[in-house]
């Protein structure tokens, strides 16, 4: 018999597999529209089949991690509740702190940011800024997790 | 928090793992129990207590 958790990475496996083909149909169909001329507006078909993939890849993750965390016991429901709360919490410290001096002129309107993909529109700036707290938080995350298990595998 | 686990598992001869299985936990989980660095909750300890046939408090000592 199967156990819970090897069936829940079946599932999302097969929802990740699931969801890839239907982007690449999906993507197919639009670029063979698009070639024979029928698809009058093709970047807004691609930009609601991008915004209804994440949507639904986003739905699916907090799905699969709502099972998954009910899934493990309670210790590690703890480490990952700590690292949530105390290393995102840290991660997006850090960020506020960039997010604070971003707002001082004239000297942060001179910093050079990198761009996101190249592009220097101001929904890229703003898209690398969620990114960048993001990773912050991730990291934050990453380091308390391993603490917490770490401070507790010592015997 | 401290507690007996170690003892008490080391006297039925059980390795950590038969343990977290009977408990329904991982083996990282007794560890930490048994290091006194995880104090476990309500519906666990009442588990841990079942599994070694005693009291709670003849298990968990502040």
């Amino acid at each position: 018999m199967m156990s819970f958790k090897s069936r829940i990475f079946g599932r999302s496996m097969l929802a990740v597999i699931g969801l890839l083909a239907l982007t690449f149909i999906g993507g197919g169909v639009i670029g063979s529209l698009e070639a024979s001329g029928a698809l009058v507006d093709a970047e807004a078909a691609r930009f609601w089949l991008v915004f209804i993939f994440a949507g639904v890849v986003m739905v699916g993750a907090m799905a699969g991690g709502a099972v998954w965390m009910l899934s493990i016991d309670e210790a590690a429901q703890e480490a990952h509740k700590s690292a949530w709360y105390w290393g995102g919490s840290a991660g997006m410290a850090v960020g506020g702190v960039l997010m604070v001096i971003a707002m001082v002129e004239p000297v942060a309107a001179t910093i050079d940011l990198p761009a996101l993909m190249g592009r220097t529109d101001p929904v890229a700036y703003a898209a690398a800024g969620a990114f960048a707290m993001l990773t912050l938080m991730l990291i934050g995350y990453g380091v308390v997790w391993t603490w917490w298990w770490l401070s507790r595998s010592r015997g | 928090m401290n507690n007996h686990l170690k003892v008490l598992r080391a006297e039925r001869d059980w390795s950590q793992a038969e343990l977290a299985e009977q408990l329904g936990v991982s083996r990282q989980t007794v560890n930490a129990l048994e290091t006194g660095r995880y104090d476990p909750s309500l519906p666990l300890a009442f588990r841990i207590a079942r599994v070694f046939d005693r009291p709670i408090e003849a298990i968990f000592t502040e």
